[in-house]
């Protein structure tokens, strides 16, 4: 554990030489690993989380005050993601943070923001069944991505057969559970229904791919896939391989999006979907904008990959996050957690994908919903997009469908109450 | 409808104005359609489509395809005439603003205006695109087109999918055409009668002829072999006993179907059973011989030299990276691709290996030749070194793009599929087998080798130069390493920590079960364990499947039990190792 105690100087002494200059800063803590197996998802959300903290500073900050960003390493560990965050929370007496990507880093540091009355803002999409007070998620929860996205495959491409296929852990698992359940209430037979696991980073999918190609040899089934990480290059290229294009079997996917793509040979990908609640090809002039100042902002910190660099759906989340706690702390005048999170219910913003706004209680976001087919450059053609905005379940209704969803946790009293 | 004025600054086929209602179907009259489809009227788009779709123009399979999509635009003149134009992408210039290259519909050539291509901001298109009826009219059409086409690829999967649902009844002629046409290949010649016999196959019907007519329809597809009739027979029969619990059918008739139809699947069940051992086989092979690349470098430096290399993985991991060089170099793209790209990089992936391996070994490993728990920590160090190298270099992401030859594969038999990126790999798995047997048993340099490693002070007595052959031998197997890696490109990602995630374990598996020290135990425990797994994957036991989470399981009991009967591996080892006992 040498090795933290010195990040833990290093990031302490940054700290310390950027506090000095400002005297009236609010302090914000970013809690996203920065090495280890997450490090390549998760970079990319710290960087445009310091890119919206600049814009804000440069515009004269929050209330009066200038924005200092506190960025911790959890370095992929969850059991140190409650360690940073009881860190960020006592030590630095951050206002709010903004972290995790895995469902288990953010279980991880939950019992630490309940306890500590703290705020985080969650900005990737993940299975649903779970409403911390402490917690706002700005991403999608299953009805917003999983439903509409398996009600496409059944309606527009006419889909009859469902090979649902996934990393073996818990959000696809839950996932897989909502959409079986979805599929069993439009009357998909059971046999109609395949599901399959992989374990983490599994490289070899001939036998899966063939599997597939079986299944799908009466010409109307699709794959749903929440195959995670690097396995998908493994996969998709041996889908490719064996002769099979997205006319015999389309993919839909739920963990691909631009910044994936970009480590992937994609002309065996086109023409397979993937959904979300935002490409970086949403034509508004917002979206232009964000894709611009995100491309500049990545040229002249020096990141790696430069003006290469895409924006994607969890980008986008980490992104108008940090402008959804700005609007709701000048809305209330304060940076109290209590008086914060009462003015983010119900707020309305403008994100770069257009107009969206917070759920009234139940700590979700309203997004649109929007399905894209993979074009040759690793961006998404847009080929649907939901009629306005969806209203997110906190906990899904095809899991729970007597409507006796559990109790919101965390919040003042600790008890779920307000 | 409104009337519809259309101007056009292309080619010859130009029609300059027509009127309300008196749209002629001219000769090499695609263009006059076009317009159209900006009419905002589904029925006249409807009709125009299909209009089109009958001049089987091969150029409209992608129009089509674009239009589905909704990559097609209405970019009004100035005078607000339709001009119909195609923007797959946007563009950005180096302030990164955004415009909308635009090409024309049919020919896909660039969209001149003033000799210079147009691209105006992706606010000034209208969108056109169509709504879901309209979709699956033009997706039909497109698979319609792809009949004519003259490339193998698109006109196979525009036969194949006419024998899927929604049947499209209207290819029937065309078909038939295509499957007695004898200057046909034989595989679409096959493929045709497939469909044309899956569309009869697919006839919605609840009357007793038309399912005899289907029944025959299934016999031929029985006598065709053919899997994509195996997937719908259980559905066929499930519809057989709802018309006779309904009534429709007597039980009688729907008995002697029914017996046709069993006979019929067993048939082809028995197809299926041979067609999934002979793949199952080569997928063990293919995973097998993966193994076997990725652990020969280490059956080097740890089998031959007892150094506990826990960097192998990463010097794999370099000659992937290598390889994303030498594509960088050669500027080989998705949209140009230079195939001779990956002859180059298999060299260069060795070198650069071979490199580091020869620095690794320079400053760390030989002070710890005689210390495998130091040398355990140390090679664990570097490894961590140059992840985090590799990563300040290139960033998390990169993409290796394959070969365009890569993709697909060769149908050995009626759908056993060997897909060329697994054959490639089985051959460069082979070759580097041979090349490791050459240097090591037939060359003066594999004798020093083995002398040193066998009894290093008798060779040193005897006047070998065993530092030389130390940092020799590591470079070598690092370079091997270094193949695998480039090798792997074809078939997997690249990412600054592939080596610790996914070769370590399994490179240390075959080398340790196959016996430290000799290569014929890496090449028989690679093949085994590849071709148990994929033997085990796929069993089911009513309806539990094994699959690739239990498959893993069972796999490494299967080892540890092994390892407890065998502790040595499969062949006992020799040399310093074997030696120090």
């Amino acid at each position: 554990m040498k090795k933290n105690k010195l990040k833990l100087a290093i990031v302490a002494l940054l700290g310390l030489a950027f506090s000095i200059p400002q005297l009236h800063a609010v302090k914000i803590g970013v809690l996203h690993s920065l090495s280890g197996t997450m490090a390549i998802s998760e970079t990319s959300l710290k960087d445009v989380v310091m890119m919206a903290v600049g814009e804000i500073n440069e515009a004269g900050g929050v209330l009066g005050e200038k924005v200092e960003a506190v960025v911790v390493d959890p370095a992929s560990d969850w059991p140190l993601f409650a360690e940073k965050a009881k860190e960020l929370i006592t030590e630095e007496k951050v206002a709010v943070t903004f972290g995790c990507w895995t469902s288990v880093s953010r279980k991880s540091c939950l019992p630490v923001f309940e306890e500590e009355n703290a705020l985080l803002f969650y900005p990737v999409q993940y299975e649903g069944e779970e409403q911390s007070l402490n917690v706002f998620y700005t991403a999608a929860s299953p009805n917003q991505q999983l439903v509409p996205a398996a009600e496409y495959m059944a309606k527009e491409m006419g889909c009859k057969k469902f090979y649902l296929l996934g990393t073996d852990y818990v959000f696809p698992r839950t996932a897989n559970k909502v959409l079986k359940a979805y599929l069993k209430s439009e009357g998909v037979p059971d046999e109609n229904v395949m599901e399959e696991y992989t374990p983490f980073h599994h490289q070899d999918y001939q036998t899966i791919v063939s599997k597939v190609k079986e299944f799908a040899a009466s010409g109307d089934a699709c794959i749903l896939s929440t195959i995670n990480g690097d396995s998908n290059v493994p996969f998709y290229k041996e889908f490719a391989n064996q002769g099979l294009t997205s006319d015999d079997c389309p993919i839909m996917a739920f963990s691909v999006s631009e910044d994936e793509l970009r480590a992937m040979d994609v002309p065996p990908l086109v023409g397979h979907l993937a959904a979300w609640n935002y490409f970086q090809s949403v034509k508004s002039p917002g979206n232009a904008a964000f894709v611009k100042s995100f491309k500049k902002f990545c040229v002249e910190a020096g990141l790696p990959g430069g003006a290469k660099r895409v924006t994607c759906d969890p980008i986008e989340a980490a992104y108008f996050g940090v402008y959804v706690w700005k609007a709701a702390v000048e809305k209330c005048g304060s940076f109290d957690v209590d008086k914060v999170r009462k003015a983010v219910y119900g707020l309305e913003f403008d994100a770069p994908g257009g107009k969206k706004s917070m759920h009234p209680t139940n700590q979700h976001t309203l997004k649109p919903v929007y399905i894209g087919e993979i074009l040759k450059s690793g961006q998404f053609k847009i080929v649907y997009a939901s009629d306005g905005l969806v209203s997110p379940d906190s906990y899904s209704s095809y899991l729970w469908p007597d409507g006796d969803y559990p109790k919101p946790t965390g919040g003042p009293n600790g008890d779920g109450s307000l | 409808m409104g009337f519809i004025t259309i101007s056009f600054a292309q080619d010859e086929d130009i029609i300059t104005v027509e009127t309300e209602g008196e749209t002629k179907a001219q000769p090499n009259g695609l263009l006059s359609q076009l317009p159209i489809l900006a009419s905002g009227d589904d029925e006249l788009i409807a009709e125009a489509i299909t209009k089109l779709a009958k001049t089987g123009d091969t150029r409209l399979e992608n129009f089509f395809e674009l239009y589905r999509q909704g990559s097609v635009y209405n970019w009004p003149t100035e005078d607000g005439e339709v001009r119909i134009v195609v923007n797959l992408e946007t563009e950005m210039d180096d302030d990164f603003n955004e415009f909308a290259p635009l090409v024309e519909p049919i020919t896909g050539k660039p969209f001149l205006i003033g000799g210079k291509q147009a691209k105006p901001d992706l606010f000034d298109l209208e969108d056109i695109s169509p709504g879901r009826k309209l979709r699956s009219l033009v997706n039909s059409s497109k698979f319609l087109i792809r009949l004519f086409s003259p490339d193998y690829e698109t006109k196979i999967s525009g036969v194949k999918k006419c024998g899927d649902p929604p049947f499209m009844v209207e290819a029937l002629g065309s078909l038939e055409d295509i499957s007695k046409d004898p200057g046909e290949k034989e595989k679409i010649r096959w493929t045709a009668s497939e469909s044309m016999a899956l569309i009869d196959f697919g006839k919605k019907t609840e009357e007793y002829t038309g399912l005899t007519g289907r029944v025959e329809a299934l016999a031929k597809l029985g006598a065709l072999k053919s899997l994509r009739a195996l997937a719908r027979i259980a559905s066929f029969e499930k519809e057989i006993q709802e018309l006779q619990s309904s009534g429709k059918i007597s039980s009688t008739e729907s008995g002697s179907l029914l017996k046709k139809t069993t006979s019929i699947r067993k048939d082809l069940e028995s197809h299926k059973g041979s067609v999934e051992l002979a793949g199952n086989l080569f997928r063990g092979v293919s995973y097998g011989s993966v193994l076997i690349l990725i652990a020969l470098g280490l059956a080097i430096t740890f089998g031959l030299m007892g150094v506990i290399n826990m960097a192998h993985g990463e010097l794999v991991m370099i000659g992937a990276y290598a390889t994303y060089e030498v594509q960088m170099y050669f500027g080989h793209s998705p949209e140009n691709s230079v195939n001779e790209y990956y002859f180059f990089a298999l060299p260069i992936a060795f070198i650069a290996s071979a490199a580091v391996g020869l620095l690794m070994e320079k400053f760390v490993v030989r002070h710890l030749y005689n210390r495998p728990l130091e040398s355990l920590l140390a090679t664990w160090g570097v490894s961590l070194l140059l992840i985090q190298l590799v990563r300040l270099r290139y960033g998390d992401n990169i993409g290796v793009n394959a070969p365009t030859w890569a993709r697909g594969g060769y149908e050995i038999s009626q759908d056993v599929v060997l897909p060329f990126a697994r054959l490639y790999l089985l051959a460069l798995s082979a070759a580097c087998v041979a090349f490791i047997y050459f240097i090591i048993r037939k060359t003066r340099k594999g004798m020093l080798i083995r002398a040193t490693m066998q009894n290093r002070d008798m060779a040193s007595s005897l006047g070998v130069r065993t530092r030389n052959v130390d940092r020799f031998t590591f470079a070598l197997g690092s370079g091997i390493a270094g193949v695998a890696g480039y090798g792997w490109t074809i078939v997997g990602g690249v990412t600054p920590d592939m080596g610790t995630k996914l070769f370590i374990v399994d490179s240390f598996l075959v080398v340790v079960a196959g016996g430290v020290g000799e290569l014929v135990g890496v090449l028989c425990s690679g093949l085994g364990i590849g071709v148990i797994t994929k033997l085990i994957e796929p069993l089911e036991f009513g309806g539990f499947t094994i699959g690739p989470v239990w498959g893993k399981v069972i796999l490494l009991a299967l080892i540890v039990a092994f390892i407890q009967y065998k502790p040595a591996g499969l062949f006992a080892p020799k040399g310093r190792l074997g030696d120090k006992k």
